[in-house]
């Protein structure tokens, strides 16, 4: 049984992606792992899910550099969707960007829980199951 | 002894005759008309008749009927209403010396008008300083009045002659003029008005204004009359007056700030050398012309706008920064400070305008600003190497490190550590192409010192076209050219070709599919001491607004494009500063995308 239902990667690298799948599925962390090459797919898709009425992600691994619409666009958007539609989606930065005023700008939206470094390895994630308070309930 | 007074009743001298009691024996019309009398005065008391008269009258009368033949004065006396009456009489003893009883004739004048204007004359000479003179060349004797002695400081009994008088004249100038006047005027007759100076009895020296008027008899001078003014103060006032206007023509002449005197339609009347200077002009030339002829067009109307507010004086003066052309159609910079001058009725007759040249400042000015312009250029340029080594090289060192933990972890399916190896390739080779990203980058940085040369631009992008003819044809692009065949700039060959490459086959890889034909337009023209080259399509455009400030940026895609490599603009960009050249886009989404390129202007010497 996986530990959460859907998890949304948005990032353009197809490397990353693909080592994202891998991790997330060797942690079982989620049932379903949808992947976006920028933010205006994961925004169209969250809208889509919100028109149908239907479950939104419980977390999203956003990257910050990317064509189209890039991580604080997607931000910038997201923070527009009603309160109590979104509440319960929780938002990870993925970024292999370590210039400190990258992550002093994360940390001004509200919605996103922590900023993470690549290479993101399965320690990490596990981490990020411990911060949501999952591991105990097991 | 009747008849005779009858005879003289009618006479127009004012008199009356008194018997010893002094009572009126008889009196003239004019008596009578002269103080307001009737006759019936006749046989009346003198005194009691006319009582306001002075004491001193009434003392000459009572001499002469006691047998002092004549008594004759002149007094003032205030009568009770306050006015002040001059009187002057002459009283004398009637007597037919047979000893009839002594009668006394008084000869009685109201002097108070002819006095006041002797007074007046006096007076007037004294607060004018005007003395007389006269020289009788008969009797050669010389008459000053005491004006004239008080002028030349000298005791009121001083006696004057020709030589003494001419001798207080100041040796040189002065003297040498009088003396010539004098002989001028005694043998010709000639008047002389001058003023000169002369050296009082007691050493000071005075401007005096000498006018000598000669009376002629038969030919010959026989007398010179004539006025002596001390015109010191005035003179000296005057003096001093010629002296600062003297010294204030130096110092505009002198300035090293351009001064100009401007009349009130613009037009120059007057200016100093440092102006001319300044503008390339000839004095004479500059004075042909008006202000507004030379002002670029641009500073004209806030100096009208200010010019006019001075006229109508809500300000009494303005400073400005502004532009003249000077005679080479070169720009001038000047700070103008431009006051109102004003005539004695208060109207402005003219303008002073004073004009500091900063030039040369503004050209420093302009060369500081270039030089942070281009280190901040620098300066973004290392930031953005930063942002590639710390950003790019990152990623794909952590792609590399995520993946080869896979191909360790033995507790993955065989399918995902064969995928990874695959992976491993891929990340490898992206940190490959990155490194020689960075090396054409770096490249670019190097040559920066390369010498520029001249290039001309036509057969550079008929060459460049060519070049990519194949691609052209394929995705049947129109291109229109519109560049000067002799048309040169200063740059680097190869780095213009591949910034007309780039340029153009950005605009191929970006072109709107539902637009047809797609159209590249490539212009050049000369603007000022520059080129610029315009790449203009019909493309999908970029929204400015929203990527303006990351579009030269490295590893920067805004269309999800798959050949978008993200380094063309920035190279582009590099290479163009390199050269002194700068980039700008003008975009509009789904309108199409115009890149400006501004290159330098081979100088032809």
């Amino acid at each position: 049984m996986n530990f959460l239902d859907i998890a949304f990667v948005v990032d353009d690298d197809p490397i990353h992606q693909f080592g994202m799948k891998v991790l997330l599925k060797k942690v079982k962390f989620s049932n379903e792992v949808m992947v976006f090459h920028n933010g205006q797919e994961a925004m169209d898709a969250l809208m889509q899910l919100l028109d149908k009425g239907e479950k939104l992600p419980s977390i999203i691994f956003l990257d910050l550099n990317m064509p189209i619409k890039d991580g604080w666009g997607f931000l910038d958007d997201f923070v527009m969707i009603p309160h109590q539609n979104r509440k319960k989606v929780v938002i990870y930065v993925v970024s292999s960007s370590i210039n400190p005023s990258d992550k002093e700008k994360a940390k001004n939206y509200e919605v996103v829980s922590s900023y993470i470094v690549k290479p993101i390895d399965e320690k990490q994630l596990t981490q990020v199951l411990d911060d949501m308070g999952l591991l105990n309930s097991r | 002894m009747t008849t005779e007074k009858s005879i003289l009743r009618n006479t127009s001298i004012p008199f009356a005759i008194l018997d010893r009691e002094k009572s009126f024996v008889d009196f003239s019309k004019q008596w009578l008309t002269m103080f307001g009398l009737d006759s019936s005065i006749k046989g009346q008391n003198f005194f009691d008749s006319m009582p306001e008269l002075p004491e001193e009258l009434r003392l000459d009368i009572n001499y002469c009927l006691e047998g002092i033949k004549h008594r004759s004065d002149s007094k003032r006396i205030i009568q009770e209403n306050g006015n002040a009456v001059w009187y002057d009489w002459k009283v004398s003893l009637l007597n037919d010396g047979q000893g009839v009883t002594p009668n006394a004739l008084i000869i009685l004048e109201d002097v108070t008008h002819k006095r006041r204007e002797e007074d007046l004359l006096v007076r007037s000479q004294q607060v004018a300083r005007i003395g007389g003179w006269e020289v009788d060349l008969i009797k050669n004797t010389i008459y000053w009045s005491n004006m004239t002695k008080e002028i030349h400081e000298v005791p009121q009994d001083y006696v004057p002659n020709l030589e003494t008088g001419i001798s207080f004249y100041r040796e040189g100038y002065s003297r040498d003029t009088i003396t010539q006047l004098v002989n001028e005027g005694i043998e010709l007759g000639k008047k002389w008005d001058s003023e000169l100076q002369i050296v009082t009895a007691k050493g000071n020296f005075i401007w005096v204004r000498a006018i000598g008027e000669p009376e002629m008899l038969n030919g010959k001078c026989v007398r010179i009359v004539g006025t002596f003014q001390d015109i010191d103060k005035r003179k000296k006032a005057q003096l001093q007056l010629l002296n600062s206007e003297e010294s204030l023509k130096g110092t505009l002449e002198n300035s090293s700030i351009g001064m100009a005197l401007v009349a009130r339609n613009g037009r120059f009347i007057d200016v100093n050398a440092s102006l001319c200077n300044s503008l390339g002009y000839t004095k004479e030339k500059l004075l042909s012309l008006t202000f507004q002829d030379i002002t670029h067009p641009d500073d004209l109307e806030i100096d009208l706008i200010l010019l006019n507010e001075l006229i109508k004086g809500k300000r009494s003066t303005y400073q400005i920064e502004k532009r003249y052309f000077n005679k080479d159609r070169q720009l001038v910079y000047v700070i103008l400070t431009v006051t109102a001058a004003r005539n004695i009725d208060g109207e402005i007759s003219h303008f002073i305008s004073q004009i500091v040249d900063i030039s040369s400042r503004i050209k420093s000015e302009k060369k500081l600003k270039g030089l942070l312009e281009l280190t901040t250029n620098q300066n973004n340029s290392l930031m953005n190497f930063a942002h590639i080594v710390s950003h790019n090289l990152r990623s794909h060192a952590a792609n590399l490190t995520m993946i080869s933990e896979f191909a360790k972890d033995e507790s993955l399916d065989e399918e995902i550590r064969k995928d990874s190896l695959g992976m491993l390739g891929k990340a490898s080779q992206g940190l490959n192409d990155t490194i020689s990203h960075l090396n054409e980058v770096v490249q670019v940085k190097l040559e920066t010192d390369q010498k520029l040369k001249s290039v001309q631009l036509y057969p550079l992008v008929n060459k460049v076209l060519a070049d990519i003819q194949a691609l052209i044809e394929e995705n049947k692009v129109v291109i229109e050219t519109d560049v000067p065949q002799k048309l040169e700039v200063r740059g680097v060959v190869a780095y213009l070709e591949s910034i007309i490459l780039n340029l153009v086959t950005n605009a191929i890889k970006y072109k709107d599919l539902n637009k047809k034909p797609t159209i590249i337009s490539i212009k050049a023209e000369e603007r000022y001491e520059t080129v610029v080259l315009t790449v203009a399509d019909n493309g999908l455009g970029i929204d400015l607004e929203k990527f303006g400030e990351k579009l030269f940026g490295m590893y920067k895609t805004f269309h999800g494009n798959e050949d978008a490599r993200g380094i063309g603009l920035f190279i582009t960009k590099n290479q163009i500063e390199s050269m002194g050249g700068k980039i700008t886009v003008d975009s509009q989404p789904l309108a199409g995308t115009t890149f400006e390129v501004t290159l330098l202007k081979n100088q032809q010497s």
